[in-house]
């Protein structure tokens, strides 16, 4: 009896070693992502219509959050075993090219491979490191203020036009207080850089330059009014104070959920979670300016890209993937603009017309920023960003806390910051 | 097919040393493959410029070197000696007197053990460490309390860089299961006649708990004061989800294997992770053995002869 059982297991594998080998060249690609629930369910749905159109293909999706994705992506990396589509993002790009770990899409994009007709310079610039691209946008991002229009007018304020200085953000923040109670979140506290970016870009400086050996400016000015503009609204009362405002880590937990701050800093692609954690309407509005601004501070960030490894072997098949996540609309249908608003303009057009209330006002808001109110993105993050990032959200608290003085902080952050930076001296 | 009913391959399987060496295997295996290897490449890693993206350089002392000037890193050593030399003497102390408590006779105590070696065996988990956060928010459970009481407080202990550290101590304390039940065994090796005799001599609690009890359990709170010790050097997950991965505020919690982390694989410096997984190593050896040469004064063995 076991040796017929073990004939016929013989027989089976060999019968179907056979008919995959008659079959079509099967091609298995593996693409990675980082995440939330929504974004998983949908990329999952368009590779399965994917898979659907083209039999001999296989995907193999590998999916975590924002955090394991990096420390995994790197042992990957260590291991020689990259996916062949990795999502990839603007803080870590250039490093992953100059590593020599990504494919330049340039031809791919010159021989239209990857159709990218008419789309403006300014969505894909983002994916260009060295003058070649290394990553394709998936949507476009700008960093923007949510606020929530009810206690604006329960405080008797008109909403902010989008010339308004910080003298007038500090004079609505103030009068809401007094009217309302409701208080002001601290500059951006998740990620403090962003919105001092905003300001600093105003004076034409960029916050990391071309050079990567060292930040982008040297003047601490801008800095100094970063802090002190934050430290006279924490004096009258109306800054949340740091110990609860630093806390947070969801959309759930913030104060503007919970109806302590009337505003937060965020990406226009988050708009959409911070609406839902507060459940109520919120609207939208640009960044203020600073005195003698030079230019608008605020730019069009890809929120991420897709990028084919060097490593991949099957690089035709992934540049072919690419293409259907940018262009087809039917997959656009289901992905819904969840990674910032698609480039494409044929698959903008589509999404504008079916997408949500709330989505409709991160489509309206980013047609009005590309109407004079944006200027080109800086080159992307050195390697140490990180790092550099680390230390001006700490210098930040520090300032918040009343530990130092905002000009020594702005002297400390120049100080660390390219000392971090300097390491890049060393690697080639 | 034939090799199974091979009598010599039979025999081979048979013999003692087979199934031994069979045995071990698995464990074998996996001790090269998942700590031999990780530990001696990683020395390898310390004396080099790794940034896991590309093969690693060797760079002789830099990342050593690199430490002395590391504010960051001077801040984390100091936190985790503060968190250490905190949490470890509560947690004994603690252990020590729930272990008291249990060792009496009563019905319910193998209830009580268990319910009271809860919080460890979940203790190191991902949702403890979850709910500890939400219980000292500034809207979190403990303010309440506390409103109760009639204090008001709208602190967020886990915001203020004052109160932060006294959290991650707290959580410590509280898991004070494992040490609790070595303290019990070590309680009930005690011989019951020596405290008959000091009752007759005429002994109260405190003159036998410090006479008796103490001297007889130093072996135990010995061996729990090293084990603790490095627990409490290496504490990750708690630092690492009560400040949301960041050791905020202002660094107040940023223990040493959460900075060690972030620059590995946050700031992709592998070499200077690991370099500070052997600083680590070594500062762990010197306490260790200064514990065990002070030993000789302190620990009491009942079988050694002076």
């Amino acid at each position: 009896m076991r040796k017929v059982l073990l004939v016929l297991f013989v027989l089976v594998i060999a019968l179907s070693l056979t008919v995959s080998a008659l079959a079509a060249p099967k091609v298995t690609l593996r693409v990675a992502w980082w995440g939330n629930p929504t974004r998983d369910a949908r990329t999952q749905k368009v590779i399965e219509m994917y898979m659907a159109k083209n039999p001999n293909v296989t995907i193999e999706t590998e999916t975590t959050g924002w955090a394991g994705y990096w420390d995994k992506l790197a042992t990957q990396a260590a291991a020689n075993n990259l996916p062949d589509v990795i999502q990839q993002d603007y803080a870590y790009i250039t490093q992953y090219a100059q590593k020599n770990l990504l494919l330049d899409l340039t031809p791919a994009i010159k021989s239209k491979k990857i159709d990218l007709t008419g789309v403006s310079e300014n969505y894909l610039s983002g994916g260009k490191v060295k003058r070649k691209y290394y990553g394709i946008n998936l949507g476009t991002n700008a960093w923007c203020i949510v606020y929530d229009p009810a206690v604006l007018k329960k405080a008797g304020v008109a909403p902010p036009s989008p010339d308004w200085t910080w003298a007038d953000f500090e004079a609505l923040a103030t009068e809401i207080y007094k009217k309302t109670g409701v208080q002001t979140m601290p500059y951006s506290t998740v990620e403090p850089r962003v919105l001092f970016q905003n300001m600093l870009r105003q004076t034409g400086k960029p916050f990391f330059g071309a050079d990567v050996t060292k930040l982008g400016f040297n003047d601490t000015k801008v800095l100094i009014q970063f802090y002190e503009s934050q430290l006279r609204l924490l004096k009258s009362g109306v800054l949340i104070k740091p110990e609860t405002a630093f806390v947070t880590t969801t959309p759930q937990e913030s104060p503007f959920a919970k109806g302590q701050s009337w505003l937060e800093f965020v990406w226009s692609n988050q708009v959409v979670a911070f609406q839902a954690a507060a459940n109520r309407p919120v609207a939208l509005a640009l960044c203020p300016k600073i005195a003698n601004s030079k230019r608008p501070g605020t730019f069009f960030k890809p929120s991420m890209f897709f990028s084919v490894t060097r490593s991949s072997a099957n690089k035709e098949e992934a540049i072919k993937f690419i293409n259907y996540f940018m262009n087809d609309i039917e997959a656009n249908k289901v992905l819904l603009a969840e990674r910032g608003i698609p480039v494409v303009p044929k698959v903008r057009e589509v999404l504008q017309d079916m997408v949500d209330p709330v989505n409709k006002q991160v489509f309206e808001y980013i047609s009005m920023v590309g109407k004079g109110h944006v200027s080109p993105i800086d080159p992307p993050d050195p390697p140490g960003a990180g790092e550099v990032l680390k230390a001006f959200r700490n210098i930040d608290q520090e300032v918040l806390y009343g530990t130092i003085s905002p000009k020594d902080a702005a002297k400390k952050f120049l100080k660390q910051g390219n000392e971090i930076l300097a390491k890049n001296k060393n690697a080639k | 097919m034939g090799f199974l009913q091979n009598n010599r391959f039979r025999a081979l399987l048979a013999s003692d040393n087979v199934t031994g060496y069979l045995f071990i295997g698995p464990f074998v295996l996996g001790f090269l493959a998942f700590t031999l290897i990780p530990v001696l490449a990683s020395i390898y890693f310390s004396f080099s410029r790794y940034d896991l993206l590309s093969p690693p350089v060797f760079d002789g002392l830099r990342n050593f070197i690199a430490m002395f000037s590391d504010e960051n890193f001077w801040k984390s050593l100091t936190v985790t000696l503060h968190y250490a030399f905190v949490s470890v003497p509560l947690r004994l102390v603690f252990a020590l007197f729930v272990a008291m408590l249990f060792n009496r006779k009563s019905k319910l105590v193998g209830c009580y053990r268990t319910i009271y070696y809860l919080p460890s065996i979940i203790g190191g988990s991902i949702a403890v460490s979850v709910m500890w956060r939400r219980l000292f928010m500034a809207d979190g459970a403990v303010n309440s309390a506390l409103a109760l009481i009639g204090i008001k407080s709208d602190t967020s202990w886990i915001g203020n860089p004052k109160t932060a550290i006294w959290t991650l101590i707290i959580l410590a304390a509280w898991q004070f299961g494992s040490s609790m039940l070595i303290f019990l065994a070590g309680l009930k090796q005690i011989p019951g006649s020596l405290y008959e005799a000091a009752e007759i001599d005429g002994a109260n609690a405190f003159q036998k708990f410090f006479k008796i009890t103490i001297p007889h359990l130093t072996p135990v709170i010995f061996f729990n004061l090293v084990m603790q010790l490095i627990n409490g050097f290496t504490v990750f997950t708690q630092a690492f989800v009560i400040s949301g991965g960041s050791g905020d505020p202002m660094n107040s919690t940023l223990v040493y294997a959460l900075y060690l982390y972030r620059k590995a694989f946050e700031f992709y410096d592998m070499g200077y992770g690991c370099a500070m997984a052997w600083v680590l190593v070594l500062i762990l050896a010197v306490f260790t053995a200064l514990i065990f040469k002070s030993s000789s004064l302190w620990v009491y063995y009942e079988t050694k002869e002076d």
